[in-house]
């Protein structure tokens, strides 16, 4: 099958777009497993809330876009010590409980939302408006903004991990918590300073997504469906490999939609992730434990 | 040594702090939220009152079925003083069944209840009072077999009205049939009045009063394509997206038809899931293939105000204009920012909100807006309130004319026939006409489709309101979307 240029234009930017900020809530769900083995099951709650938040402070407060994401951001952020701190790490070693908790909550959340703002999409009033032309392709700027700030979050997120004493502490933590708490590292204190990053990553990602797209309650179990599977492709823990997988899957859901039609998008997706897992369990990153 | 001191910052400190921040946050911004701009602000009462005279004593139905040339021989005037009810009977039981926690349902409970008040304060039915029962169908089949069956058998009730969900309608027509109630519905696909066809005996007590049969979406799009070529906007090739669902196939068995008459040709049939969010590739593809209007036939997926958005966002030379249920909420065009100028839509169920075809739709809005604090939040309420009234008729009607039990199924299924099927009308909130039994396109006891009757009106959001730009009742001229040049 032949592709024509303004067809790859628009494969290459409309798949970046998306994964980008899939890899923004894969990443953060794969940090706090990985440093404190917690399957956050509300962290698609977290997704939705960071947009829901944002456009709160905006109708409420007359914020701008930027401003009100960051507050929703830290809002979130907040949101996710308390849970942790409330719920979470009181059952931290009993990995069903945890699973049941944050499932728990994400269904509380959703509800809530669901009562204060309804079951219809609101959209994210967005950064920037007009249309760019990317070699005759037409493009939306706010397409464009969110690539660059998902891209941006993520290189962020990647020199913070490797680059910063408290990020190399995360890396030990992840790696080895038992010994890490041996050489004097404060493994409650680091588990809650990712909790807070996991949280507020997947708030920008909720963000980012309202201004494309727009935020409905339901999206809960669905961004967290989506970052699940993104997960354990790229290998439970890794978040390079989230990263890696979130733009596999968003490349194949792009290509599919506009080479062979959306109704076929999202099984494509899930079959091929079936079948790089049966090529490799572990998942693209993940080790054997 | 615990972790709480080893962190310097205790776990309680930390969490207090955190749910004291959260709370503040969340109280200021729902507070303000709702009080200041709010991004869905409660749609506003709608002040302006509309009479409208009905039609003289001819009705002329101008598209499919057939042009009819009639007399009309009922009229909703007031009915006279009741008759005796039978005896033993103390109550009238209005069953509401519908998904509760969804505006379509909301509205159908809050609809019947109105229309109950309204009827107890004035005598009742037949000097009975009438009790409201609610059953919430959770739009799940299994729920709402099980609330239809614990409304008329706990609750005694006498009529249903309700639904919402071609799928649960049609679940729920077995055990109106095998519990013998009648069923004033809600629900649009073409299955329910062919079960009604092909088995009428024991389908007969269903009848649908909120909408017309999803088949008319199609001569109402086609009426949508004859108006824009009429405005200079002539339309030779279209792209749809729709949702993969069964109630589309059975529009497109309709449309498909009238399109090859027109001469448009469909260049691409897009077919999306629930849900579905990127469209703006499908409208990148529109453009290319040189399509003058993409066309939606959406209620599914529910993502109609990611379309609007996406299609405003690239500002393309492309008209969107369809049918697309999320473009009759009230609150669309603030959800979406204002993408939704210029968005021409079909509006199901007969009312546009800013023009009510009869004084009694505009009193009803009116009363609504007043008990509720908004307008109906959807157009299933204006079925809803008509049923209630509609039963009351019917079974005063029947009671005038000396049966012994005007609240005998069959008694209400033989006068709600004898009432209103076509060409008879009554006028509640719409003129409201059945197709008879043996209906040549199997819609038997369908809403009859039409101008004077009940139509899903041509309508676009203009200045943040939705406004009818074709037919009877039209209350403002079609609009290019502001970058048409």
């Amino acid at each position: 099958m032949m592709i024509d240029f303004e067809v790859f234009i628009r494969i290459l930017i409309y798949g970046a777009t998306i994964s980008g900020i899939w890899a923004l809530i894969a990443s953060g769900f794969t940090l706090i497993f990985g440093v404190s083995r917690i399957l956050n099951f509300a962290h698609g709650a977290f997704f939705i809330l960071g947009a829901y938040f944002g456009i709160m402070f905006i109708h409420s407060l007359g914020l701008d876009p930027y401003t009100s994401t960051m507050i929703g951001m830290a809002m979130v952020g907040l949101l996710a010590i308390a849970a942790y701190k409330g719920i979470m790490s009181p059952v931290r070693e009993h990995e069903v409980m945890v699973i049941i908790v944050t499932l728990a909550l994400a269904l509380f959340l959703e509800q809530l939302v669901l009562i204060i703002f309804g079951e219809h999409g609101i959209s994210f009033p967005s950064m920037i408006g007009g249309v760019s032309f990317i070699f005759g392709v037409p493009i939306s700027n706010v397409r464009l903004l969110t690539l660059l700030i998902a891209i941006t979050a993520l290189f962020l997120l990647g020199f913070f991990i490797d680059k910063t004493r408290l990020g190399r502490e995360i890396t030990a933590a992840s790696q080895d918590a038992e010994a890490a708490t041996l050489t004097g590292m404060n493994i409650e204190k680091l588990f809650t300073i990712t909790i807070f990053i996991s949280a507020i990553l997947a708030a920008l990602g909720g963000s980012l997504f309202a201004q494309i797209y727009a935020v409905n309650p339901f999206l809960t179990l669905k961004a967290l469906i989506f970052a699940f599977a993104i997960v354990i492709l790229g290998g439970l823990g890794s978040v390079r490999g989230s990263i890696v997988a979130a733009f596999i899957v968003g490349y194949i859901l792009t290509i599919v939609i506009i080479l062979f039609g959306a109704r076929w998008a999202e099984l494509v997706a899930i079959l091929i992730i079936i079948a790089i897992l049966v090529l490799k369990p572990t998942g693209l990153f993940g080790v054997k434990e | 040594m615990s972790e709480e001191k080893t962190s310097g910052v205790g776990r309680r400190g930390v969490l207090k702090f955190a749910v004291t921040a959260i709370v503040a946050g969340v109280v200021a911004g729902v507070g303000g939220y709702f009080a200041g701009s709010a991004a869905v602000p409660p749609p506003k009462t709608v002040t302006e009152t509309v009479t409208k005279t009905l039609a003289a004593e001819t009705v002329t139905v101008t598209a499919p079925p057939k042009t009819v040339t009639t007399t009309v021989t009922v009229t909703a005037t007031p009915t006279p003083p009741p008759i005796t009810p039978p005896p033993g009977k103390t109550e009238v039981v209005i069953g509401v069944i519908a998904p509760i926690a969804v505006r379509q349902g909301k509205v159908q409970e809050n609809a019947a209840r109105l229309a109950i008040e309204e009827i107890n304060a004035k005598g009742g039915i037949l000097g009975l009072p009438v009790r409201l029962a609610v059953g919430d169908t959770k739009i799940k089949p299994d729920e709402a077999v099980a609330e239809l069956r614990r409304l008329v058998t706990v609750e005694k009730a006498d009529m249903l009205t309700g639904g919402f969900s071609s799928g649960v309608m049609l679940a729920m027509m077995e055990p109106m049939a095998e519990l013998k109630v009648p069923f004033y519905a809600d629900a649009s696909s073409p299955i329910h009045p062919k079960k009604v066809n092909e088995e009428y005996d024991k389908y007969k007590y269903w009848f649908r009063i909120t909408q017309n049969n999803g088949a008319t979406f199609a001569w109402d799009m086609a009426d949508l394509l004859d108006m824009l070529k009429a405005k200079g906007f002539d339309v030779s090739k279209i792209y749809i997206i729709r949702d993969e669902h069964i109630w589309v196939d059975a529009v497109e068995a309709f449309f498909n038809p009238e399109l090859e008459k027109r001469g448009i040709t469909v260049v691409k049939n897009v077919k999306i899931p629930r849900g579905y969010t990127e469209y703006e590739p499908l409208l990148l593809e529109a453009h290319d293939m040189g399509v003058e209007v993409v066309l939606p036939i959406l209620a599914i997926a529910g993502t109609g105000d990611i379309l609007v958005k996406h299609w405003a966002g690239l500002k393309l030379p492309i008209l969107l204009a369809g049918h697309d249920l999320a473009a009759l909420d009230l609150g669309f065009y603030e959800k979406t920012e204002g993408a939704a100028e210029g968005y021409v839509f079909i509006a199901d169920g007969g009312v546009v909100i800013t023009i009510p075809p009869t004084d009694m739709c505009a009193k009803f809005i009116e009363n609504y807006t007043k008990k509720y604090g908004y307008p109906p939040e959807a157009h299933q309420g204006f079925g809803a309130y008509d049923a209630v009234y509609l039963y009351k008729m019917v079974v005063e009607e029947a009671a005038k004319a000396g049966v012994a039990n005007p609240f005998d199924p069959d008694v209400v299924v033989e006068w709600t026939e004898k009432l209103c099927t076509y060409p008879k009308f009554v006028t509640l909130t719409r003129n409201l006409s059945f197709y008879p039994k043996g209906h040549e396109l199997k819609f038997d006891h369908d809403l009859v489709w039409g101008d004077e009757y009940v139509r899903n009106w041509i309508s676009q959001w203009q200045d943040g309101k939705q406004y009818v730009i074709h037919g009877k009742i039209k209350n403002a001229e079609f609009k290019l979307p502001p970058w048409f040049k």
